[in-house]
């Protein structure tokens, strides 16, 4: 067991398109126009609008009315320490808002320079970005600041004549998330002997199954294995199966033209690695029987960065693919149902 | 013991298209439960607790999305509960609904389930966010290469099934894909995807939502409309790989029925039951569904497809609804077959209608063919008596 | 007071060393867990009725990670399996409710969740509505810390208050072999402390656990089979509220437990032990009051959250301990509580009885 714990990061990113629907293209149609509106509905006007009344999930309807800029606060927490995902990188304060005009609060921020200068029942005014910066998100507020004029908002409470078609109807939203995963042992196994140019599986004790890119378990059994378990596979196998996949093109997609991936049975083994590629022949090609080896990559230049404990059996940067042997195909009753 | 009668009383989907623009997440939820509402002639304070089920929430990149949709649906101050089983998440949503009712811990349950597919990306969430996505239809297909190998079917099926299917969802309102002029011709030109998959057998991505309302046997018999009775749940699963596993032909799936038949004394399932709505998302999987669910004997199933039974004339109707490969907003998958079922011995398919259906089976799965659900449902709680 | 078939207890409870950082996968943290609550009632794997977890995909930041967890429970030949994308708590509820229909009379119910591989200050940002909250980055700490201080503001408590919860649990937590922080801690020494989220201090936020818990669940006659002891469940009930905290009537109280409370009947007797999972230290004195509980309960003997929070199993845990101090400890009445979503969003109430 090698002593150093691999780490592996992730980063989980994917640009989401929103679509918004009415009651929500109205409201960011009007905010990216600098007004904030909210939407007067069950005796009371709830701003931001929601759809639907929260208490009693009735169409909320289009009465929308004018509300802020200004507003009180309520509830204010501080963060002195700003993460990647706040959209302002000073210190600043999370608060319950309750704009001019609504009846009950939103939630945003407050730039206000300092902790000491948050207070309870304080005014505030919301500073919005640049017009040609405003995309129609919330974060078109820029934050709210404290109100230079305590004064009453001019115009809150008024109606809002909304279009019929809003503006905005879509939006943006960036997932941005990172993780870090830590190799389980049994994947540790794994990488040690992909480096060291061997295939290795481990074999349960009740059952005599063999599961390789090991999982540190049988899952038939429900027994956990460990390097105890571990017995040495052949990298050479027969190919029970395979598919060729015309790549569908999305943010990260490195793959342009139709791939095989295959199922390769291990010899003498009941062991099947899936999703292999084979090399040097074209995908429409690859068939069923065919023998394979496997193809290391030279040892200096093997990596196992990219295998985490996501997918089972991968070769990272050490296997390259699988090449035809040359040997005649397998008869097919020899691999039909082996394709596990 | 055993549990109380449930009953169907109230059946909602959106229209379904690859984009709906013009809802948010909560206006999709929301259409298809009013809908199911006005179908039960009930209101949101009638429902006395909400299960919502959808497929993997990086779809949407929401997490835990019932939290946000709580008010939208109702829910505030009740009871909402959250199921996320894979493919077969439909299908599971339905049945902890009915179970609610059966166990008799409420008296009315909304079950709704949903996806935004368009909101994001599917083929990237399932490569983990990674290139190289082998998608759904790359899991699957070598699966289906295997049933044709073992069955000696034709290269046709497959066509064949893909547009029956299309045929029935262009009778279908709500169906995404109405695909009223395709022809095996078509379907053998479109571009190849999974070998042997074809473009056109493979589902679509949609946006789309399905609500369904159970109730009690009291609230069953006052119905404005006829009910649907679930008559039997069953929720299989197995390991996703192991030597000696059959992923072509699951253990669980046959599991699934076997215990569907045997509680409400089905012994000849192609006889005594009227139709089926399976979860067939590449067209192979209705011969391979026919024979797991001992519809059809091993190596025949596509027999039926070939002969035309399956067709919305023929002896055992199947996917009426135009099924997943007219539609397919994942999580909603499931209980989109399991409503249609109802809507069938509820008489209410419209024009794809199955006459005279007393009996029918609805079927979902999901991840590497390894997790199963399945009930049937009757015009009466008797349907074989 | 004679129980019957439709009676449902808690006969055996497992659950992981609770840490900061496993080298385990989810399934790999679970299989021990889960087999050895099945052993600690003397079943194999293959006399279970039904299976079901909570885990979430969003901790692991990829789809479908529980379909692996199904390697955890041996499920071959197949078995009647469900999951659910929230707390093990909730897995419960459908395992009891799955019970409940008559068919089957044994049930496990586990929860996973390995919280290490993500930083939850950002991580559940995406759990917030996705229009209005999650673009700005409302974070978690920061949405409970709105909470907290509305509550201060309410003259209920002080931050002192808070401290002395904190104390209070990780004190206890010195006892349990499970926790992840434990310890005696001075309340001047904690309030010393710089704010995290004003007025929430590190001490107030919950840990960053890995960690699993499994329960396995018994019908009728079967659970005496099981289980010298069994510990009944009377009463389990859940509601969820609005989810923006702005459109509650008032966040320094918790409707939705005070709600779950009355339909499980907690109030019909005295509660000897309540197990609360209140992730942030000011959540157990709004908990608490929703209970309607007085001073003869004894709090979090486990130490809660504050001692070990594995995010979608901490739930299930409360249930597992508050079970097990009727089944070991002889107490007669028992009450366990779970929480999910920003501020108390949604709550789970389970009162449990040992026979007299």
């Amino acid at each position: 067991m090698p002593d150093v714990v691999h780490e592996s990061v992730f980063n989980l990113q994917f640009p989401f398109t929103r679509t918004l629907g009415s009651t929500l293209s109205t409201f960011f149609s009007a905010l990216a126009q600098g007004q904030i509106i909210g939407v007067r509905t069950g005796g009371r006007v709830i701003a931001p609008p929601l759809e639907y009344d929260p208490d009693t999930a009735a169409d909320s309807g289009t009465d929308y009315v004018k509300v802020g800029p200004k507003g009180t606060v309520s509830a204010w927490t501080w963060v002195p320490e700003p993460t990647h995902l706040h959209t302002i990188k000073n210190p600043f304060a999370f608060a319950f808002i309750t704009l001019d005009g609504a009846d009950t609060a939103m939630i945003h921020l407050v730039d206000a320079g300092s902790e000491s200068a948050m207070k309870p029942g304080m005014r505030v005014e919301a500073t919005f970005k640049p017009v040609d910066e405003r995309v129609g998100r919330i974060d078109d507020i820029l934050a709210f600041v404290p109100a230079a004029d305590p004064a009453p908002s001019a115009g809150a409470g008024e109606s809002w004549d909304a279009p019929a078609e809003p503006e905005i109807s879509t939006q943006d939203s960036y997932c941005d998330l990172v993780y870090v995963d830590n190799t389980s042992a049994s994947t540790l196994l794994w990488m040690e002997s992909l480096l060291a140019g061997k295939l290795v599986g481990q074999k349960c004790p009740v059952c005599s199954r063999t599961f390789v890119g090991p999982r540190g378990m049988c899952c038939v059994d429900a027994i956990e294995l460990d390097e105890t378990n571990v017995v040495d596979v052949p990298d050479r196998g027969v190919i029970t199966n395979f598919t060729v996949i015309t790549p569908v093109q999305y943010p990260g997609q490195l793959e342009t033209e139709p791939f095989a991936r295959c199922s390769i049975l291990l010899d003498g083994t009941d062991a099947v690695m899936a999703q292999q590629s084979i090399l040097d022949i074209p995908a429409d090609q690859v068939r069923v029987g065919m023998h394979v080896a496997a193809v290391w990559v030279p040892e200096a230049e093997r990596d196992v960065s990219e295998i985490g404990n996501r997918g089972w059996g991968s070769g990272g940067d050490c296997i390259s693919g699988w090449r035809h042997t040359g040997q005649p195909d397998e008869p097919e009753e020899n691999y039909l149902e082996r394709m596990m | 013991m055993s549990h109380q009668p449930v009953a169907v009383v109230g059946i909602g989907q959106t229209h379904h298209k690859k984009r709906r623009g013009d809802v948010s997440i909560a206006g999709l939820v929301r259409e298809a439960a009013v809908r199911a509402l006005e179908d039960a002639n009930m209101d949101w304070g009638d429902i006395d607790a909400v299960v919502l089920g959808k497929a993997p929430d990086l779809f949407e990149g929401v997490m835990k999305p019932e939290m946000y949709l709580a008010d939208a649906l109702g829910a505030v101050n009740k009871p909402m509960f959250r199921v996320h089983t894979a493919g077969s998440v439909g299908g599971s949503t339905g049945i902890v609904g009915s179970h609610l009712v059966g166990s008799g811990r409420h008296k009315r349950v909304l079950s709704l389930a949903f996806e935004k597919q368009s909101e994001g990306n599917a083929q990237f969430a399932l490569g983990g966010g990674k290139s190289g996505s082998i998608g759904a239809g790359g899991a699957f297909a070598p699966f289906i290469r295997a049933y044709i190998r073992r069955s000696g079917a034709p290269e046709d099926i497959g066509w064949r099934v893909a547009v029956k299917d299309r045929l029935n969802g262009a009778k279908n309102p709500y169906a995404h894909l109405k695909l009223a002029d395709i022809t095996i011709d078509k379907v053998r030109e479109s571009p190849m995807m999974w070998d042997p998959l074809h473009f056109l057998e493979s589902c679509p991505s949609s946006d789309g939502a399905c609500a369904v309302i159970f109730t009690d046997e009291d609230g069953g018999k006052a119905a404005s409309k006829p009910p649907a009775w679930v008559l039997a749940t069953a929720m299989k699963s197995e390991p996703s790989t192991f030597a000696g596993r059959d992923p072509v032909s699951p253990q669980a799936a046959h599991d699934c029925s076997d215990e569907i038949y045997k509680a409400i004394g089905v012994t000849n399932p192609r006889e005594q039951i009227d139709c089926a709505e399976l979860y067939v998302p590449f067209s192979w999987y209705e011969p391979m569904w026919l024979e797991a669910h001992d519809i059809a004997a091993p190596g025949e199933g596509w027999k039926m497809t070939e002969r035309g039974d399956t067709a919305l004339d023929g002896s055992f109707p199947v996917n009426m609804s135009g099924g997943v490969l007219s539609s397919n907003p994942i999580g909603a998958s499931g209980l989109l077959r399991f409503s249609e079922a109802a809507l069938q011995v509820r008489g209410q398919a419209g024009e794809h209608q199955v006459g005279g259906a007393k009996l029918a089976i609805a079927q979902a799965y999901g991840a590497n063919a390894q997790f199963f659900a399945m009930w049937a449902v009757g015009s009466s709680l008797d349907p074989l008596g | 007071m004679a129980r019957t078939e439709n009676d449902i207890a808690i006969v055996g409870f497992s659950q992981s060393p609770m840490v900061r950082r496993s080298q385990k996968t989810e399934t790999e943290m679970m299989l021990p867990v889960v087999q050895s609550a099945i052993a600690s009632v003397g079943l194999t794997k293959n006399d279970i009725g039904f299976t079901v977890s909570g885990s979430c995909d969003y901790l692991s930041g990829q789809a479908f990670s529980f379909v692996s967890n199904v390697d955890a429970y041996g499920a071959w030949p197949p078995i009647n399996e469900s999951h659910v994308e929230m707390d093990g708590a909730w897995a419960l509820y459908e395992a009891f409710v799955r019970l409940l229909q008559g068919d089957i009379d044994t049930a496990v119910a586990a929860g996973v969740g390995k919280n290490s591989n993500s930083d939850p200050s950002t991580l559940f940002t995406i759990e917030m509505d996705p229009y209005y909250l999650t673009p700005i980055g409302a974070d978690p700490w920061s949405m409970a810390a709105l909470q907290a201080r509305a509550y201060l503001d309410s003259g209920k408590a002080t931050e002192r208050d808070f401290a002395e919860v904190v104390a209070r649990n990780r004190a206890n937590a010195k006892s349990n072999p499970h926790a992840q922080l434990s310890g005696d801690f001075d309340i001047d020494e904690l309030l010393a402390a710089d704010y995290v989220r004003n007025p929430l201090r590190r001490h107030d936020l919950p840990p960053t656990t890995d960690g699993c818990a499994a329960i396995v669940l018994a019908r009728g006659k079967k659970a005496y089979d099981l289980c010298e002891r069994p510990a009944w469940i009377t009463g389990i009930d859940h509601r969820i509220e609005a989810h923006l905290p702005t459109m509650r009537a008032d966040i320094t109280k918790s409707v939705s437990t005070a709600l779950a409370a009355q339909g499980a009947g907690v109030g019909n007797a005295p509660i000897d032990v309540a197990e609360i999972y209140a992730p942030f230290s000011f959540q157990e004195l709004i908990i608490r009051e929703a209970l309607g509980l007085d001073a003869s309960t004894e709090i979090n003997p486990s130490g809660g959250a504050l001692a070990a929070n594995p995010v979608m199993v901490s739930g299930l845990i409360r249930m597992g301990e508050a079970a097990t101090q009727i089944m070991k400890n002889g107490k007669r009445r028992t009450l366990a509580h779970a929480t999910s979503g920003p501020c108390l969003q949604q709550n789970l109430v389970c009162v449990l009885e040992g026979d007299e």
